[in-house]
Protein backbone atom coordinates (compact mmCIF):
# COMPACT_ATOMS: atom_id res chain seq x y z
CA UNK A 1 0.00 0.00 0.00
CA UNK A 2 2.77 2.45 0.91
CA UNK A 3 4.70 1.56 -2.23
CA UNK A 4 1.54 2.08 -4.23
CA UNK A 5 1.01 5.51 -2.70
CA UNK A 6 4.60 6.36 -3.52
CA UNK A 7 4.13 5.41 -7.15
CA UNK A 8 0.92 7.39 -7.46
CA UNK A 9 2.56 10.45 -5.90
CA UNK A 10 5.61 10.16 -8.10
CA UNK A 11 3.48 9.76 -11.18
CA UNK A 12 1.29 12.76 -10.31
CA UNK A 13 4.20 15.11 -9.66
CA UNK A 14 5.99 13.78 -12.74
CA UNK A 15 2.93 14.61 -14.80
CA UNK A 16 3.14 18.19 -13.46
CA UNK A 17 6.73 18.48 -14.74
CA UNK A 18 5.76 17.12 -18.13
CA UNK A 19 2.78 19.46 -18.30
CA UNK A 20 4.76 22.54 -17.20
CA UNK A 21 7.77 21.95 -19.41
CA UNK A 22 5.55 20.72 -22.24
CA UNK A 23 3.36 23.82 -22.36
CA UNK A 24 6.35 26.11 -22.30
CA UNK A 25 8.30 24.19 -24.92
CA UNK A 26 5.20 24.07 -27.13
CA UNK A 27 4.95 27.85 -26.89
CA UNK A 28 8.50 28.30 -28.11
CA UNK A 29 7.97 25.74 -30.90
CA UNK A 30 4.70 27.37 -32.02
CA UNK A 31 6.39 30.75 -32.34
CA UNK A 32 9.43 29.27 -34.06
CA UNK A 33 7.34 27.36 -36.63
CA UNK A 34 5.23 30.36 -37.52
CA UNK A 35 7.99 32.91 -37.31
CA UNK A 36 10.70 31.18 -39.31
CA UNK A 37 9.14 31.68 -42.77
CA UNK A 38 9.20 35.45 -42.26
CA UNK A 39 12.85 35.57 -41.25
CA UNK A 40 15.26 36.63 -43.95
CA UNK A 41 18.16 39.05 -44.26
CA UNK A 42 15.85 41.71 -45.70
CA UNK A 43 13.55 41.31 -42.69
CA UNK A 44 16.32 42.62 -40.46
CA UNK A 45 17.65 45.31 -42.78
CA UNK A 46 14.54 46.95 -44.26
CA UNK A 47 12.14 49.31 -42.60
CA UNK A 48 8.42 48.79 -42.09
CA UNK A 49 6.15 49.36 -45.05
CA UNK A 50 2.36 49.17 -45.48
CA UNK A 51 1.64 49.38 -41.73
CA UNK A 52 3.61 46.25 -40.95
CA UNK A 53 2.38 44.14 -43.85
CA UNK A 54 5.60 44.49 -45.81
CA UNK A 55 9.24 45.32 -45.29
CA UNK A 56 11.25 44.53 -42.21
CA UNK A 57 11.98 45.56 -38.67
CA UNK A 58 15.35 47.29 -38.94
CA UNK A 59 14.45 50.39 -36.96
CA UNK A 60 12.56 48.31 -34.39
CA UNK A 61 15.77 46.39 -33.72
CA UNK A 62 17.75 49.64 -33.60
CA UNK A 63 15.24 51.13 -31.16
CA UNK A 64 15.25 48.13 -28.86
CA UNK A 65 19.06 48.11 -28.79
CA UNK A 66 19.14 51.84 -28.02
CA UNK A 67 16.67 51.34 -25.18
CA UNK A 68 18.45 48.40 -23.56
CA UNK A 69 21.86 50.01 -24.14
CA UNK A 70 20.67 53.07 -22.24
CA UNK A 71 19.16 50.83 -19.56
CA UNK A 72 22.57 49.19 -19.10
CA UNK A 73 24.39 52.51 -18.83
CA UNK A 74 21.85 53.73 -16.27
CA UNK A 75 21.66 50.58 -14.16
CA UNK A 76 25.32 49.50 -14.04
CA UNK A 77 26.83 52.36 -11.98
CA UNK A 78 23.84 52.47 -9.60
CA UNK A 79 24.02 48.69 -9.14
CA UNK A 80 27.76 48.84 -8.41
CA UNK A 81 27.19 51.64 -5.89
CA UNK A 82 24.41 49.74 -4.15
CA UNK A 83 26.36 46.49 -4.09
CA UNK A 84 29.42 48.20 -2.59
CA UNK A 85 27.32 49.92 0.03
CA UNK A 86 25.78 46.55 0.83
CA UNK A 87 28.91 44.43 0.78
CA UNK A 88 31.57 46.85 2.02
CA UNK A 89 30.29 49.95 3.76
CA UNK A 90 27.26 48.83 5.74
CA UNK A 91 28.52 47.16 8.86
CA UNK A 92 25.25 46.26 10.49
CA UNK A 93 23.25 43.31 9.27
CA UNK A 94 20.03 45.19 9.96
CA UNK A 95 20.96 47.97 7.54
CA UNK A 96 21.98 45.52 4.84
CA UNK A 97 18.65 43.74 5.19
CA UNK A 98 16.84 47.04 4.77
CA UNK A 99 18.71 47.67 1.56
CA UNK A 100 17.82 44.26 0.11
CA UNK A 101 14.20 44.79 1.16
CA UNK A 102 14.21 48.05 -0.81
CA UNK A 103 15.46 46.12 -3.84
CA UNK A 104 12.76 43.45 -3.49
CA UNK A 105 10.09 46.12 -3.21
CA UNK A 106 11.37 47.84 -6.34
CA UNK A 107 11.43 44.44 -8.03
CA UNK A 108 7.77 43.97 -7.10
CA UNK A 109 6.55 47.25 -8.59
CA UNK A 110 4.45 46.42 -11.69
CA UNK A 111 6.09 47.57 -14.91
CA UNK A 112 3.01 49.53 -16.00
CA UNK A 113 3.56 51.82 -12.99
CA UNK A 114 7.05 52.61 -14.29
CA UNK A 115 5.31 53.72 -17.46
CA UNK A 116 2.88 55.91 -15.54
CA UNK A 117 5.70 57.40 -13.49
CA UNK A 118 7.66 58.10 -16.66
CA UNK A 119 4.65 59.81 -18.18
CA UNK A 120 4.38 62.12 -15.17
CA UNK A 121 8.07 62.84 -14.65
CA UNK A 122 9.81 62.66 -18.02
CA UNK A 123 7.13 63.23 -20.62
CA UNK A 124 5.19 65.98 -18.85
CA UNK A 125 7.26 67.45 -15.98
CA UNK A 126 10.61 67.53 -17.81
CA UNK A 127 8.74 68.11 -21.07
CA UNK A 128 10.73 65.51 -22.98
CA UNK A 129 7.72 64.18 -24.87
CA UNK A 130 8.31 60.66 -26.07
CA UNK A 131 12.02 60.10 -25.86
CA UNK A 132 14.39 57.13 -26.03
CA UNK A 133 16.14 58.54 -22.97
CA UNK A 134 13.04 58.32 -20.73
CA UNK A 135 12.46 54.75 -21.87
CA UNK A 136 16.07 53.79 -21.26
CA UNK A 137 16.12 55.32 -17.78
CA UNK A 138 12.83 53.62 -16.83
CA UNK A 139 14.03 50.24 -18.08
CA UNK A 140 17.30 50.80 -16.24
CA UNK A 141 15.44 51.31 -12.96
CA UNK A 142 13.21 48.34 -13.75
CA UNK A 143 16.16 45.96 -14.04
CA UNK A 144 18.17 47.54 -11.21
CA UNK A 145 17.13 44.89 -8.62
CA UNK A 146 18.14 42.00 -10.90
CA UNK A 147 21.55 43.49 -11.64
CA UNK A 148 22.22 44.57 -8.07
CA UNK A 149 21.23 41.26 -6.48
CA UNK A 150 23.46 39.30 -8.86
CA UNK A 151 26.32 41.61 -7.96
CA UNK A 152 25.63 41.41 -4.22
CA UNK A 153 25.62 37.60 -4.39
CA UNK A 154 28.90 37.65 -6.27
CA UNK A 155 30.61 40.01 -3.83
CA UNK A 156 29.34 37.96 -0.89
CA UNK A 157 30.84 34.82 -2.40
CA UNK A 158 34.34 36.30 -2.79
CA UNK A 159 36.77 34.40 -0.59
CA UNK A 160 37.65 36.48 2.46
CA UNK A 161 41.33 35.69 2.01
CA UNK A 162 41.51 37.88 -1.13
CA UNK A 163 40.54 40.91 0.86
CA UNK A 164 42.70 39.93 3.82
CA UNK A 165 45.74 39.45 1.57
CA UNK A 166 45.19 42.85 -0.03
CA UNK A 167 44.76 44.48 3.37
CA UNK A 168 47.93 42.72 4.51
CA UNK A 169 49.81 44.38 1.66
CA UNK A 170 48.78 47.72 3.09
CA UNK A 171 46.19 48.70 0.49
CA UNK A 172 43.58 51.19 1.56
CA UNK A 173 39.87 50.37 1.51
CA UNK A 174 39.32 52.14 -1.82
CA UNK A 175 42.36 50.49 -3.39
CA UNK A 176 41.06 47.08 -2.35
CA UNK A 177 37.68 47.88 -3.89
CA UNK A 178 39.14 48.99 -7.22
CA UNK A 179 41.88 46.40 -7.54
CA UNK A 180 40.37 43.33 -5.89
CA UNK A 181 36.63 43.44 -5.25
CA UNK A 182 35.40 45.06 -8.46
CA UNK A 183 37.55 43.07 -10.93
CA UNK A 184 36.72 39.84 -9.10
CA UNK A 185 33.00 40.50 -9.15
CA UNK A 186 32.81 41.65 -12.77
CA UNK A 187 31.15 38.35 -13.70
CA UNK A 188 28.29 39.19 -11.33
CA UNK A 189 27.72 42.51 -13.07
CA UNK A 190 27.83 40.88 -16.50
CA UNK A 191 25.42 38.08 -15.59
CA UNK A 192 23.01 40.35 -13.79
CA UNK A 193 23.05 42.85 -16.64
CA UNK A 194 22.46 40.21 -19.30
CA UNK A 195 19.49 38.80 -17.38
CA UNK A 196 18.21 42.29 -16.75
CA UNK A 197 18.58 43.34 -20.37
CA UNK A 198 16.79 40.16 -21.51
CA UNK A 199 13.92 41.28 -19.30
CA UNK A 200 14.11 44.90 -20.46
CA UNK A 201 14.13 43.99 -24.16
CA UNK A 202 10.72 42.35 -23.87
CA UNK A 203 8.97 44.98 -21.74
CA UNK A 204 6.19 46.98 -23.36
CA UNK A 205 4.41 48.69 -20.48
CA UNK A 206 7.16 51.08 -19.31
CA UNK A 207 7.90 52.38 -22.79
CA UNK A 208 4.48 52.56 -24.44
CA UNK A 209 3.64 56.01 -23.05
CA UNK A 210 7.15 57.32 -22.76
CA UNK A 211 9.53 56.23 -25.48
CA UNK A 212 8.19 54.26 -28.38
CA UNK A 213 5.87 54.72 -31.35
CA UNK A 214 4.62 52.34 -34.01
CA UNK A 215 5.96 53.90 -37.18
CA UNK A 216 7.85 56.88 -38.50
CA UNK A 217 10.95 57.00 -36.32
CA UNK A 218 14.50 56.26 -37.40
CA UNK A 219 17.71 57.00 -35.50
CA UNK A 220 17.03 59.57 -32.78
CA UNK A 221 18.83 62.87 -33.37
CA UNK A 222 18.06 64.56 -30.10
CA UNK A 223 16.66 63.83 -26.66
CA UNK A 224 13.47 65.87 -26.67
CA UNK A 225 10.58 64.47 -28.72
CA UNK A 226 12.73 61.68 -30.10
CA UNK A 227 10.88 58.39 -29.89
CA UNK A 228 12.22 55.14 -31.28
CA UNK A 229 10.51 52.08 -32.71
CA UNK A 230 10.79 48.88 -30.72
CA UNK A 231 10.13 45.18 -31.08
CA UNK A 232 7.65 44.66 -28.22
CA UNK A 233 5.52 47.68 -29.07
CA UNK A 234 5.41 46.59 -32.71
CA UNK A 235 4.00 43.22 -31.64
CA UNK A 236 1.63 44.89 -29.17
CA UNK A 237 0.07 47.12 -31.82
CA UNK A 238 -0.07 44.56 -34.62
CA UNK A 239 -1.51 41.89 -32.31
CA UNK A 240 -4.59 44.04 -31.83
CA UNK A 241 -5.59 43.96 -35.50
CA UNK A 242 -3.86 41.01 -37.02
CA UNK A 243 -6.51 39.87 -39.48
CA UNK A 244 -4.42 40.57 -42.58
CA UNK A 245 -2.41 37.36 -43.27
CA UNK A 246 0.54 39.40 -44.59
CA UNK A 247 0.68 41.27 -41.29
CA UNK A 248 0.34 37.94 -39.48
CA UNK A 249 3.48 36.51 -41.07
CA UNK A 250 5.53 39.61 -40.19
CA UNK A 251 4.03 39.60 -36.72
CA UNK A 252 5.22 36.05 -35.98
CA UNK A 253 8.60 36.91 -37.46
CA UNK A 254 8.89 39.86 -35.08
CA UNK A 255 7.78 37.72 -32.12
CA UNK A 256 10.39 35.09 -33.00
CA UNK A 257 13.08 37.78 -33.30
CA UNK A 258 12.21 39.21 -29.89
CA UNK A 259 12.05 35.76 -28.33
CA UNK A 260 15.40 34.87 -29.91
CA UNK A 261 16.99 38.05 -28.58
CA UNK A 262 15.66 37.46 -25.06
CA UNK A 263 16.67 33.79 -24.96
CA UNK A 264 20.07 34.60 -26.44
CA UNK A 265 20.81 37.18 -23.74
CA UNK A 266 19.76 34.77 -20.98
CA UNK A 267 21.70 31.89 -22.55
CA UNK A 268 24.90 33.93 -22.71
CA UNK A 269 24.48 34.63 -19.00
CA UNK A 270 23.99 30.97 -18.20
CA UNK A 271 27.56 29.54 -18.06
CA UNK A 272 28.73 32.44 -15.89
CA UNK A 273 25.74 31.97 -13.65
CA UNK A 274 26.35 28.27 -13.17
CA UNK A 275 30.00 29.00 -12.39
CA UNK A 276 29.02 31.52 -9.74
CA UNK A 277 26.67 28.98 -8.20
CA UNK A 278 29.41 26.34 -8.13
CA UNK A 279 31.81 28.74 -6.43
CA UNK A 280 29.20 29.85 -3.94
CA UNK A 281 28.63 26.26 -2.89
CA UNK A 282 32.18 24.94 -2.95
CA UNK A 283 34.30 28.10 -2.64
CA UNK B 1 13.54 35.76 -13.36
CA UNK B 2 13.08 36.12 -9.68
CA UNK B 3 16.28 36.01 -7.74
CA UNK B 4 16.29 35.76 -4.01
CA UNK B 5 19.60 36.14 -2.27
CA UNK B 6 20.39 34.43 0.98
CA UNK B 7 21.17 36.88 3.81
CA UNK B 8 24.39 37.81 2.05
CA UNK B 9 27.64 37.99 3.96
CA UNK B 10 29.56 41.25 4.13
CA UNK B 11 33.24 41.82 3.56
CA UNK B 12 33.13 44.82 5.87
CA UNK B 13 34.78 43.00 8.75
CA UNK B 14 37.85 42.09 6.69
CA UNK B 15 38.51 45.56 5.34
CA UNK B 16 40.51 48.40 6.81
CA UNK B 17 38.14 51.23 7.80
CA UNK B 18 38.30 54.77 6.55
CA UNK B 19 35.95 57.61 7.16
CA UNK B 20 35.92 59.36 3.80
CA UNK B 21 36.90 58.35 0.30
CA UNK B 22 35.81 59.26 -3.20
CA UNK B 23 34.74 55.66 -3.82
CA UNK B 24 32.58 55.69 -0.74
CA UNK B 25 30.91 58.99 -1.67
CA UNK B 26 30.26 57.74 -5.19
CA UNK B 27 28.74 54.51 -3.92
CA UNK B 28 26.46 56.30 -1.50
CA UNK B 29 25.63 58.89 -4.16
CA UNK B 30 24.45 56.27 -6.66
CA UNK B 31 22.58 54.40 -3.93
CA UNK B 32 20.83 57.64 -3.02
CA UNK B 33 19.64 57.85 -6.64
CA UNK B 34 17.99 54.46 -6.30
CA UNK B 35 16.44 55.30 -2.95
CA UNK B 36 15.30 58.64 -4.34
CA UNK B 37 13.61 56.89 -7.23
CA UNK B 38 11.61 54.68 -4.88
CA UNK B 39 10.62 57.66 -2.73
CA UNK B 40 9.60 59.73 -5.78
CA UNK B 41 7.56 56.79 -7.05
CA UNK B 42 5.60 56.45 -3.81
CA UNK B 43 5.16 60.18 -3.23
CA UNK B 44 4.06 60.92 -6.80
CA UNK B 45 1.36 58.26 -6.80
CA UNK B 46 -0.07 59.58 -3.53
CA UNK B 47 0.26 63.26 -4.42
CA UNK B 48 -1.08 63.08 -7.97
CA UNK B 49 -4.12 61.07 -6.92
CA UNK B 50 -5.22 63.50 -4.18
CA UNK B 51 -7.93 65.23 -6.30
CA UNK B 52 -9.61 61.87 -6.89
CA UNK B 53 -9.70 61.08 -3.17
CA UNK B 54 -11.09 64.58 -2.54
CA UNK B 55 -13.75 64.09 -5.19
CA UNK B 56 -14.84 60.56 -4.34
CA UNK B 57 -13.62 60.21 -0.77
CA UNK B 58 -13.04 56.65 0.33
CA UNK B 59 -15.92 55.80 -2.00
CA UNK B 60 -13.26 55.63 -4.70
CA UNK B 61 -12.47 52.08 -3.62
CA UNK B 62 -15.96 50.53 -3.30
CA UNK B 63 -17.42 52.70 -6.09
CA UNK B 64 -18.88 50.46 -8.76
CA UNK B 65 -19.27 52.98 -11.53
CA UNK B 66 -16.45 54.31 -13.71
CA UNK B 67 -17.72 56.78 -16.27
CA UNK B 68 -15.37 59.67 -16.81
CA UNK B 69 -17.55 61.99 -18.94
CA UNK B 70 -19.81 62.31 -15.87
CA UNK B 71 -16.88 62.39 -13.45
CA UNK B 72 -17.83 59.15 -11.80
CA UNK B 73 -14.76 57.27 -10.65
CA UNK B 74 -15.13 53.98 -8.80
CA UNK B 75 -12.39 51.37 -8.77
CA UNK B 76 -14.31 48.35 -7.51
CA UNK B 77 -15.01 46.62 -10.84
CA UNK B 78 -11.34 46.86 -11.77
CA UNK B 79 -10.13 45.67 -8.37
CA UNK B 80 -12.56 42.76 -8.76
CA UNK B 81 -11.16 42.00 -12.22
CA UNK B 82 -7.57 42.07 -10.97
CA UNK B 83 -8.33 39.84 -7.98
CA UNK B 84 -10.35 37.30 -9.97
CA UNK B 85 -7.86 37.04 -12.81
CA UNK B 86 -4.95 36.59 -10.38
CA UNK B 87 -6.86 34.03 -8.32
CA UNK B 88 -7.63 31.93 -11.40
CA UNK B 89 -3.95 32.11 -12.34
CA UNK B 90 -2.88 31.08 -8.86
CA UNK B 91 -5.38 28.21 -8.57
CA UNK B 92 -4.08 26.76 -11.82
CA UNK B 93 -0.37 27.51 -11.51
CA UNK B 94 0.24 26.77 -7.82
CA UNK B 95 -0.66 23.03 -7.77
CA UNK B 96 1.08 22.30 -11.05
CA UNK B 97 4.12 24.39 -10.18
CA UNK B 98 4.45 22.88 -6.71
CA UNK B 99 3.99 19.34 -8.05
CA UNK B 100 6.58 19.93 -10.73
CA UNK B 101 9.00 21.43 -8.21
CA UNK B 102 8.59 18.40 -5.92
CA UNK B 103 9.32 16.00 -8.75
CA UNK B 104 12.31 17.90 -10.05
CA UNK B 105 13.81 18.51 -6.60
CA UNK B 106 13.19 15.08 -5.07
CA UNK B 107 12.77 12.40 -7.71
CA UNK B 108 15.21 13.02 -10.52
CA UNK B 109 19.01 12.81 -10.75
CA UNK B 110 21.09 15.94 -10.21
CA UNK B 111 22.18 16.48 -13.80
CA UNK B 112 18.65 16.27 -15.09
CA UNK B 113 17.54 18.58 -12.27
CA UNK B 114 19.89 21.21 -13.55
CA UNK B 115 18.58 20.81 -17.09
CA UNK B 116 14.96 21.25 -15.98
CA UNK B 117 15.90 24.27 -13.88
CA UNK B 118 17.76 25.92 -16.75
CA UNK B 119 14.87 25.25 -19.14
CA UNK B 120 12.32 26.70 -16.74
CA UNK B 121 14.39 29.78 -15.97
CA UNK B 122 14.87 30.44 -19.67
CA UNK B 123 11.15 30.13 -20.24
CA UNK B 124 10.48 32.50 -17.35
CA UNK B 125 12.00 35.14 -19.60
CA UNK B 126 9.47 34.93 -22.43
CA UNK B 127 8.20 38.52 -22.82
CA UNK B 128 4.62 39.18 -21.75
CA UNK B 129 3.70 40.68 -25.12
CA UNK B 130 4.56 37.33 -26.72
CA UNK B 131 2.19 35.59 -24.29
CA UNK B 132 -0.39 38.21 -25.18
CA UNK B 133 0.02 37.44 -28.87
CA UNK B 134 -0.45 33.72 -28.26
CA UNK B 135 -3.47 34.52 -26.11
CA UNK B 136 -5.04 36.63 -28.83
CA UNK B 137 -4.38 34.19 -31.67
CA UNK B 138 -4.93 30.81 -29.96
CA UNK B 139 -6.24 30.83 -26.41
CA UNK B 140 -9.08 33.24 -27.14
CA UNK B 141 -10.51 30.99 -29.85
CA UNK B 142 -10.06 27.83 -27.81
CA UNK B 143 -11.87 29.35 -24.87
CA UNK B 144 -14.65 30.62 -27.10
CA UNK B 145 -15.16 27.15 -28.59
CA UNK B 146 -14.93 25.41 -25.23
CA UNK B 147 -17.50 27.76 -23.75
CA UNK B 148 -20.01 27.54 -26.59
CA UNK B 149 -22.54 25.63 -24.43
CA UNK B 150 -22.63 28.65 -22.08
CA UNK B 151 -23.18 31.09 -24.92
CA UNK B 152 -20.33 33.57 -24.30
CA UNK B 153 -20.21 36.91 -26.13
CA UNK B 154 -16.57 36.50 -27.10
CA UNK B 155 -13.37 34.68 -26.20
CA UNK B 156 -12.09 37.76 -24.34
CA UNK B 157 -12.98 36.84 -20.77
CA UNK B 158 -11.60 37.04 -17.26
CA UNK B 159 -11.07 33.28 -17.53
CA UNK B 160 -8.92 33.68 -20.65
CA UNK B 161 -6.75 36.26 -18.91
CA UNK B 162 -6.49 34.02 -15.84
CA UNK B 163 -5.38 30.98 -17.82
CA UNK B 164 -2.83 33.02 -19.75
CA UNK B 165 -1.46 34.47 -16.51
CA UNK B 166 -1.27 30.95 -15.04
CA UNK B 167 1.09 29.89 -17.81
CA UNK B 168 3.10 33.07 -17.31
CA UNK B 169 3.65 32.65 -13.57
CA UNK B 170 4.17 28.88 -13.68
CA UNK B 171 7.97 29.14 -14.08
CA UNK B 172 8.17 31.55 -11.12
CA UNK B 173 6.21 29.22 -8.84
CA UNK B 174 8.20 26.22 -9.98
CA UNK B 175 11.70 27.62 -9.72
CA UNK B 176 11.17 29.30 -6.32
CA UNK B 177 9.50 26.20 -4.83
CA UNK B 178 12.39 24.16 -6.18
CA UNK B 179 14.80 26.50 -4.35
CA UNK B 180 12.79 26.10 -1.14
CA UNK B 181 12.87 22.30 -1.33
CA UNK B 182 16.57 22.27 -2.04
CA UNK B 183 17.14 24.35 1.06
CA UNK B 184 16.15 21.31 3.16
CA UNK B 185 19.39 19.58 4.26
CA UNK B 186 19.85 16.20 2.58
CA UNK B 187 21.02 14.66 5.86
CA UNK B 188 17.42 14.89 7.06
CA UNK B 189 16.19 13.04 4.00
CA UNK B 190 18.74 10.32 4.53
CA UNK B 191 17.84 10.03 8.21
CA UNK B 192 14.15 9.69 7.36
CA UNK B 193 14.93 7.13 4.66
CA UNK B 194 16.98 5.25 7.22
CA UNK B 195 13.88 5.01 9.41
CA UNK B 196 12.23 3.06 6.60
CA UNK B 197 10.04 5.80 5.10
CA UNK B 198 9.34 5.68 1.38
CA UNK B 199 10.57 8.60 -0.71
CA UNK B 200 7.04 9.97 -0.86
CA UNK B 201 6.68 9.79 2.91
CA UNK B 202 9.99 11.59 3.27
CA UNK B 203 8.78 14.36 0.97
CA UNK B 204 5.42 14.71 2.69
CA UNK B 205 6.54 14.49 6.30
CA UNK B 206 10.07 15.94 6.23
CA UNK B 207 10.69 18.11 3.17
CA UNK B 208 7.35 19.83 2.68
CA UNK B 209 6.88 20.99 6.28
CA UNK B 210 10.35 22.49 6.30
CA UNK B 211 10.01 24.10 2.88
CA UNK B 212 6.46 25.30 3.52
CA UNK B 213 7.41 28.89 4.33
CA UNK B 214 9.53 29.19 1.24
CA UNK B 215 6.81 27.69 -0.91
CA UNK B 216 4.16 30.05 0.40
CA UNK B 217 6.57 32.88 -0.31
CA UNK B 218 7.07 31.55 -3.85
CA UNK B 219 3.33 31.54 -4.47
CA UNK B 220 3.01 35.07 -3.06
CA UNK B 221 5.78 36.42 -5.26
CA UNK B 222 4.10 34.80 -8.25
CA UNK B 223 0.84 36.42 -7.15
CA UNK B 224 2.61 39.76 -7.10
CA UNK B 225 3.63 39.20 -10.68
CA UNK B 226 0.12 38.22 -11.69
CA UNK B 227 -1.43 41.28 -10.05
CA UNK B 228 0.91 43.63 -11.88
CA UNK B 229 0.96 42.04 -15.33
CA UNK B 230 -0.45 44.52 -17.81
CA UNK B 231 0.24 43.77 -21.44
CA UNK B 232 -0.81 40.13 -21.78
CA UNK B 233 -3.96 40.73 -19.73
CA UNK B 234 -4.77 43.87 -21.71
CA UNK B 235 -4.83 41.87 -24.94
CA UNK B 236 -7.26 39.15 -23.83
CA UNK B 237 -9.42 40.49 -21.01
CA UNK B 238 -11.94 42.34 -23.18
CA UNK B 239 -11.55 45.66 -21.31
CA UNK B 240 -15.22 46.05 -20.52
CA UNK B 241 -15.83 48.69 -17.85
CA UNK B 242 -18.27 48.43 -14.95
CA UNK B 243 -18.53 44.66 -14.85
CA UNK B 244 -19.55 44.30 -11.23
CA UNK B 245 -21.60 41.10 -10.91
CA UNK B 246 -24.99 41.20 -9.18
CA UNK B 247 -23.92 38.12 -7.26
CA UNK B 248 -20.18 38.27 -6.55
CA UNK B 249 -20.05 34.51 -5.89
CA UNK B 250 -21.52 33.37 -9.18
CA UNK B 251 -19.19 31.97 -11.82
CA UNK B 252 -20.90 33.66 -14.74
CA UNK B 253 -18.68 36.82 -14.69
CA UNK B 254 -15.66 34.61 -15.30
CA UNK B 255 -16.78 33.95 -18.85
CA UNK B 256 -17.58 37.57 -19.55
CA UNK B 257 -15.27 40.41 -20.47
CA UNK B 258 -13.88 42.51 -17.68
CA UNK B 259 -11.37 45.17 -16.82
CA UNK B 260 -8.40 44.95 -14.50
CA UNK B 261 -6.45 47.78 -12.88
CA UNK B 262 -3.53 47.11 -15.20
CA UNK B 263 -5.56 46.83 -18.40
CA UNK B 264 -7.17 50.17 -17.57
CA UNK B 265 -3.81 51.80 -16.96
CA UNK B 266 -2.37 50.41 -20.20
CA UNK B 267 -5.30 51.69 -22.26
CA UNK B 268 -5.39 54.90 -24.24
CA UNK B 269 -7.53 56.44 -21.48
CA UNK B 270 -4.26 57.13 -19.66
CA UNK B 271 -3.21 59.48 -22.49
CA UNK B 272 -6.65 61.09 -22.69
CA UNK B 273 -6.85 61.63 -18.96
CA UNK B 274 -3.79 63.81 -18.64
CA UNK B 275 -5.63 66.93 -19.80
CA UNK B 276 -8.22 66.76 -17.01
CA UNK B 277 -6.80 66.95 -13.47
CA UNK B 278 -9.62 64.97 -11.88
CA UNK B 279 -9.64 62.21 -14.49
CA UNK B 280 -5.86 62.01 -14.28
CA UNK B 281 -5.97 61.81 -10.50
CA UNK B 282 -8.44 58.93 -10.78
CA UNK B 283 -6.11 57.07 -13.16
CA UNK B 284 -3.14 57.62 -10.84
CA UNK B 285 -5.41 56.52 -7.98
CA UNK B 286 -5.87 53.18 -9.72
CA UNK B 287 -2.08 52.98 -9.96
CA UNK B 288 -1.82 53.68 -6.24
CA UNK B 289 -4.29 50.88 -5.44
CA UNK B 290 -2.28 48.50 -7.62
CA UNK B 291 0.96 49.64 -5.98
CA UNK B 292 -0.49 49.04 -2.51
CA UNK B 293 -1.65 45.54 -3.47
CA UNK B 294 1.66 44.45 -5.00
CA UNK B 295 3.79 46.02 -2.27
CA UNK B 296 1.77 44.20 0.42
CA UNK B 297 2.07 40.85 -1.33
CA UNK B 298 5.79 41.35 -2.00
CA UNK B 299 6.47 42.43 1.59
CA UNK B 300 4.77 39.38 3.07
CA UNK B 301 6.45 37.14 0.49
CA UNK B 302 9.98 38.40 1.13
CA UNK B 303 9.53 38.27 4.91
CA UNK B 304 8.57 34.59 4.59
CA UNK B 305 11.43 33.94 2.21
CA UNK B 306 13.99 34.95 4.81
CA UNK B 307 15.42 32.05 6.79
CA UNK B 308 14.12 31.96 10.34
CA UNK B 309 16.42 33.24 13.10
CA UNK B 310 19.08 30.77 14.08
CA UNK B 311 18.38 28.59 11.08
CA UNK B 312 20.70 30.17 8.55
Amino acid sequence: MRRFKHHVFRFATGACVVLACGVLVLIVLAIAMRGLPAISWQFFTEQIRLVGADGGIFYNLVGTFILIGTAFIVSAPIAVGLALVHGVYLRERRHRERLTLLLYLLNGVPSILFGLLGLIVFVKFFGLGKSWLSGGVLLGMLILPTVTIALIERIASLPGKYVEAAAGLGLTQSQIIWSVILPQSLSGLVTGSLLGLAHAAGETAPIMFTATIFAGATFPHAIKESPVLSLPYHIFILAQDSFDPAVGAKLWGTALTLLGLVLLLSLVALPLRLKIHEEAHHG
Amino acid sequence: MTTVAPAARSLAGNLPRRRWSATRSLSYGFSALAAGFVVVLAVLFVWQSIPAWRHEGLGFLPGKKWFYPQEQFGALAMIYGTVIVSLIALLLAAPIGIGAAIFSAEFIPRRLQLAVKVLIELLAGIPSVVYGLLGILFLRDWIYRALTPFDPLSGDTLLTAGILLAVMILPTVMTLCDDALRGVPSAQRQAARGLGLTQTEVVLSVCLPQAARGMVAAVLLALGRALGEAIAVFLVVGRQDNQWPANPFSLRPLIESGQTLTSKLASSETNIAYGDPLHWAAIVGLGLVLLAMTVTVTLVGTQLMRPREGHA
